[in-house]
């Protein structure tokens, strides 16, 4: 059976204890942290690791910020290595395995305009590949992975299908980059999502779930079935890692999600 | 005995089971899926077939209830207007080549367009085992609510009940109830030494006329004779060039087969089932399955030999073989008690009973047309084994099904899903990561044996 972590900001409670509390009675099995900028991550270290010292379980941390390290500007960039460096340092000291990142969101998309981006193609490669070159190792020298998260074309224009991620994992190759994918990304972006889980399931590490329509899993037309049958081929162990918007109740909705995935093959 | 509800009904809970295996025939059903339909191999057979996607559904079922709708839904939507289900539904992508015989070989958007052939998607002319119901059924059962929300039962229905009356119509050349067959690719078993008699009558179309497609990635010694291959195009070819009309061709071969008919009848109660699910009458089903058990009976059964036998309407007489399909009316739940009986003990006699393996050979192990490599003329089949493990457990023979399941999923495994296996050795024969061979694998993986007690 396939694991599955709740990210933090979505389960009610003042402490990452009350929030442990509440995403154990819905059946979840982690709590995915959300990583801020300015260092905001390694300033929670004395709640983190207290947190952890209380059994909380804390796997991973997800990107919160609004620049990444395929950032145009070299100072951004720059910054947003630091930041990710500093989000593994901290991860690895609580006992989790990794961080994840897309190569940018927000910043440009090929599909809007002015469509064409000030950098070309080979250029984007280089960047990506200096950036996660420096991340991967910093997370190999502390034991954990960085996951990079591939984005829909309207979020990002570097990398949107796991085809894409790979080539860029495999150039680096460090075992400490692996993909972290998203199933609303890929059901975008890919042309058949459980036979892309199966074509690169050697550098999958981390996955995150959300619906066709980026509420949760269970509120619009994925076929999780085959998606989660897919990882359960690979022998993918990692979580399933619910990171989305809300409809309905949002309690009840978060308090849902455990249960559907397990009732559609996880 | 189970009713034939019961049987239908059958749940299919989720049972501990060999996590390798399951990942492995998942694997298979994932790579083989191609957006709306599984091709039974990526190299050998690259388009649709019919009653490989049944089976496939059958196992897609439990890998995805939305892909195994798709799978039946797809191979439906090419149906003929007068009702055939085709046997190959071709591959638009992919170039005329890719298979022999092609689209260019059965015409069928063209010579067939005045027995109803779609025009826009090309097809083969003949038809395969009427599996579908049965598959539309356990798809529907794996969960109803999907089903229901997508609007499944409802839209298959007509289809499969127009294709049985095609069968019960057209099709009932004997004029004794029962479908018969006009090709030796129709009841799925190609070049089983049931056929040959029958075959002796058909000129082969010269060797130089066509080629052959099968041995590009198929083993000679694995396949069906040149001379045979002849003999399967000639035939088809004379059917295309009747227009595939069923009212005026002179079908030179013409059988009716038990496996063909055992299968028109369980999902004919398949049908009974969807109906009333539906809120419509399923006696008429009901009453079509009885009638077609004792036409079955009446017209195939050889008590002496006691299996069912072939009957070629050329001469009126069962034909001198016994080979697997003969067995496959087990499924029927309404057979005489010593029917069942006797099948039971052909079943675990010396023709039929392979130790090594616990599979059931395609051919009487001790017939003189005997081949352990030779497609349909002695290797064991993965999806005869899975009908007669469920005729098996529908007459409540459960220690003898459970013996065929656990050879089944061990030779599954131990083959690659291969697409048929030496009944002595468990050699794989065939093309690998066989579509079918996965998904039924899954289906006996994913369904608890002590749920179908009586």
């Amino acid at each position: 059976m396939l694991k599955t972590a709740v990210q933090e900001q979505l389960v009610p409670g003042d402490t990452l204890q009350a929030k442990w509390d509440f995403a154990q009675q819905a059946g979840y099995d982690a709590i995915e942290l959300r990583g801020k900028g300015d260092f905001h991550f390694a300033s929670r270290r004395e709640e983190l690791r207290q947190a952890h010292k209380d059994g909380v379980v804390m796997p991973t941390v997800c990107v919160d910020m609004l620049h990444f390290l395929g950032a145009f500007d070299e100072e951004l960039r720059r910054d947003a290595v630091a930041q990710m460096k500093s989000q593994l340092t901290v991860i690895a000291e609580i006992g989790g395995v990794g961080a994840q990142t897309p190569a940018s969101y927000g910043m440009f998309s090929r599909r809007l305009p002015p469509f064409e981006p000030p950098r070309t193609e080979e250029e984007d490669r280089e960047v990506l590949l200096a950036g996660l070159t420096e991340l991967g190792e910093h997370a190999r020298s502390e034991g954990v992975t960085l996951f990079l998260e591939p984005l829909n074309r309207y979020e990002d224009h570097m990398v949107n299908r796991l085809g894409q991620a790979a080539d860029l994992i495999r150039a680096v190759g460090l075992d400490s980059v692996r993909i972290g994918i998203d199933s609303y990304h890929m059901n975008i972006e890919e042309t058949d999502p459980a036979a892309a889980i199966v074509a690169h399931a050697d550098v999958i590490g981390h996955a995150q779930v959300s619906d066709s329509n980026r509420f949760q899993p269970g509120a619009g037309h994925l076929d999780w079935p085959a998606w989660l049958g897919a990882l359960h081929t690979v022998g993918y162990d990692g979580h399933l890692a619910l990171e989305c918007r809300l409809t309905g109740d949002p309690v009840e909705a978060v308090r849902s999600v455990p249960a559907f995935l397990k009732r559609s093959g996880a | 005995m189970n009713s034939p509800l019961d049987l239908l009904d059958r749940p299919a809970p989720a049972a501990p089971a060999d996590l390798t295996l399951r990942r492995g025939a998942a694997r298979v059903l994932l790579d083989n899926w191609t957006g709306a339909s599984t091709v039974p191999s990526r190299s050998l057979y690259p388009h649709q077939w019919s009653w490989d996607s049944a089976f496939v559904a059958v196992g897609l079922r439990h890998l995805s209830v939305r892909r195994a709708q798709r799978e039946l839904e797809s191979l439906l939507a090419a149906q003929w207007a007068d009702g055939r289900v085709p046997h190959i539904v071709f591959n638009p992508a992919l170039p005329h080549d890719a298979y022999f015989p092609s689209p260019d070989f059965w015409q069928s958007s063209t010579a067939g367009r005045t027995a109803g052939a779609p025009a826009s998607v090309e097809t083969s002319g003949i038809v395969q085992p009427p599996v579908h119901a049965l598959a539309a059924w356990l798809v529907h059962r794996a969960d109803p609510a999907e089903s229901r929300r997508r609007g499944f039962l409802a839209r298959v229905r007509p289809r499969l009940a127009a294709w049985h009356d095609y069968l019960l119509g057209r099709r009932d050349l004997g004029g004794g109830g029962l479908a018969a067959v006009v090709h030796p690719w129709e009841p799925g078993m190609d070049n089983s030494p049931g056929w040959d008699r029958a075959l002796q009558r058909v000129e082969p179309s010269p060797p130089g006329t066509f080629r052959r497609a099968d041995l590009d990635h198929g083993h000679p010694a694995d396949r069906p004779t040149d001379l045979d291959y002849g003999r399967y195009v000639r035939l088809a070819t004379e059917y295309r060039e009747a227009g595939y009309d069923d009212r005026v061709v002179r079908h030179r071969f013409a059988v009716e087969d038990p496996a063909f008919n055992a299968l028109l009848v369980v999902s004919e109660l398949a049908l009974a089932a969807m109906a009333r699910e539906l809120g419509l009458p399923g006696q008429p089903h009901t009453e079509r399955a009885a009638g077609l058990t004792r036409a079955l009976v009446d017209r195939l059964w050889d008590e002496r030999a006691g299996l069912f036998r072939v009957r070629d309407l050329h001469t009126g007489e069962p034909v001198d073989e016994r080979t697997v399909s003969g067995l496959i009316p087990l499924l029927v739940p309404q057979l005489p008690e010593e029917i069942v009986r006797r099948l039971r003990s052909t079943l675990t006699g010396p023709r039929f009973s392979a130790p090594a393996t616990h599979l059931v050979p395609s051919y009487d192990l001790t017939g003189h047309a005997f081949d352990p490599t030779r497609y349909w003329r002695g290797p064991a089949w993965f999806n005869t084994a899975w009908l007669i493990e469920r005729g098996l457990r529908t007459h409540g023979f459960q220690q003898d099904a459970e013996r065929l399941r656990t050879g089944f999923l061990t030779e599954a495994g131990r083959s690659g899903f291969a697409e048929y296996v030496d009944p002595a050795t468990g050699a794989a024969r065939g093309t690998r990561h066989f579509s079918w061979t996965a998904a039924l694998t899954l289906d006996l993986l994913s369904t608890d044996p002590e749920e179908a007690g009586p």
